[in-house]
């Protein structure tokens, strides 16, 4: 199965914890990792990807696509919420991603099986990643020995979505294990 | 450990080319440029340990890989175009150049998902 995880933590340090979890099962050949970040939700309710680009377009785009992807992840209406917010934050702050409204969940099309809304809270961290997996169960036992709670949406689904222009949502993610230099041990 | 290491040290390689271009992106003036030459030298080397592994792989993973193929030929063009443009253009050429990079890792990371699902199912047979 492909599909697009949020690991959602209640802090930056677990969620980096997961990240690196995930790129460990995948270098074991347990799973494979496409593209993964990590985004903040902080306590004004801003949300911020961690991202290491410094050119304003690129910026952009990383907290556009971002936005639209996790907005995607709580269902197709979710979308259009994430990729307006990022149009208008992450164009003044460069990787920034605001989302006005708490995602809301739509379901009208098929989803992966055991997908369910989600939303980040105030103060909370989530792992977005890209991922080929042929069992749910080693990611969520994983994911759940450090606090984590897995949420999942199909990826064929999000490829149908038209939020994304030329690039396809996975385009925003990193393709390695990226940790910004704040949060490396 | 994984299983299909030939196409785990391409992947690796595609990964860090990736990594290379964003780093570059990342940079002002000259800077980006001297890198720029470099990354256009490590695309093709990439590209050529992509194509060497295509013969070994089933049909599945060969798609993909020869999809990837295609990408990193692009990012070759583009880094090229990229360091001969300036302004606009010249950010143009970098978006190119890292979009098509990303797409090239994404298309090896599914041969990779491809290949260790289809070892799977043998060894559950």
């Amino acid at each position: 199965m492909h599909n697009y995880i949020a690991v959602i933590f209640d802090d930056t340090g677990k969620a980096y914890e997961g990240l690196h979890a995930l790129w460990q099962m995948d270098g074991e050949g347990d799973i494979t990792v496409h593209g993964t970040t990590v985004v903040h939700r902080d306590l004004w309710g801003q949300y911020q990807v961690d991202t290491k680009e410094t050119q304003p377009a690129l910026a952009t785009a990383v907290g556009v696509g971002v936005g639209a992807l996790l907005g995607a992840l709580a269902g197709p209406a979710g979308a259009a919420v994430g990729a307006a917010g990022g149009a208008a934050i992450g164009a003044a702050a460069g990787g920034a991603v605001g989302i006005g409204a708490d995602l809301i969940r739509a379901d009208t099309r098929e989803q992966a099986s055991d997908e369910t809304a989600f939303v980040l809270g105030m103060g909370q961290s989530a792992v977005i990643a890209d991922v080929s997996e042929d069992s749910t169960l080693p990611i969520d036992s994983r994911m759940r020995g450090l606090g984590g709670v897995v949420r999942r949406r199909a990826w064929s689904t999000l490829q149908d979505d038209a939020w994304y222009g030329a690039y396809w949502p996975s385009s925003y993610l990193y393709p390695y294990e990226y940790i910004p230099p704040g949060y490396r041990a | 450990m994984s299983m299909n290491s030939d196409l785990d040290q391409v992947r690796a390689a595609a990964q860090q080319l990736h990594g290379a271009i964003s780093d570059a992106a990342a940079k002002r003036g000259n800077a980006i440029k001297a890198d720029l030459e470099a990354v256009g030298q490590k695309a093709k080397a990439v590209t050529e340990s992509v194509k060497a592994s295509v013969n070994a792989q089933n049909e599945v993973t060969k798609k993909y890989l020869k999809s990837a193929v295609t990408d990193l030929e692009a990012v070759q063009r583009h880094a090229a175009e990229a360091l001969k443009n300036s302004g606009h253009a010249f950010e143009v050429s970098m978006r190119q150049t890292l979009a098509d990079a990303r797409a090239s890792v994404q298309k090896v990371s599914e041969a990779v998902a491809a290949k260790r699902s289809a070892a799977s199912t043998k060894t559950r047979k």
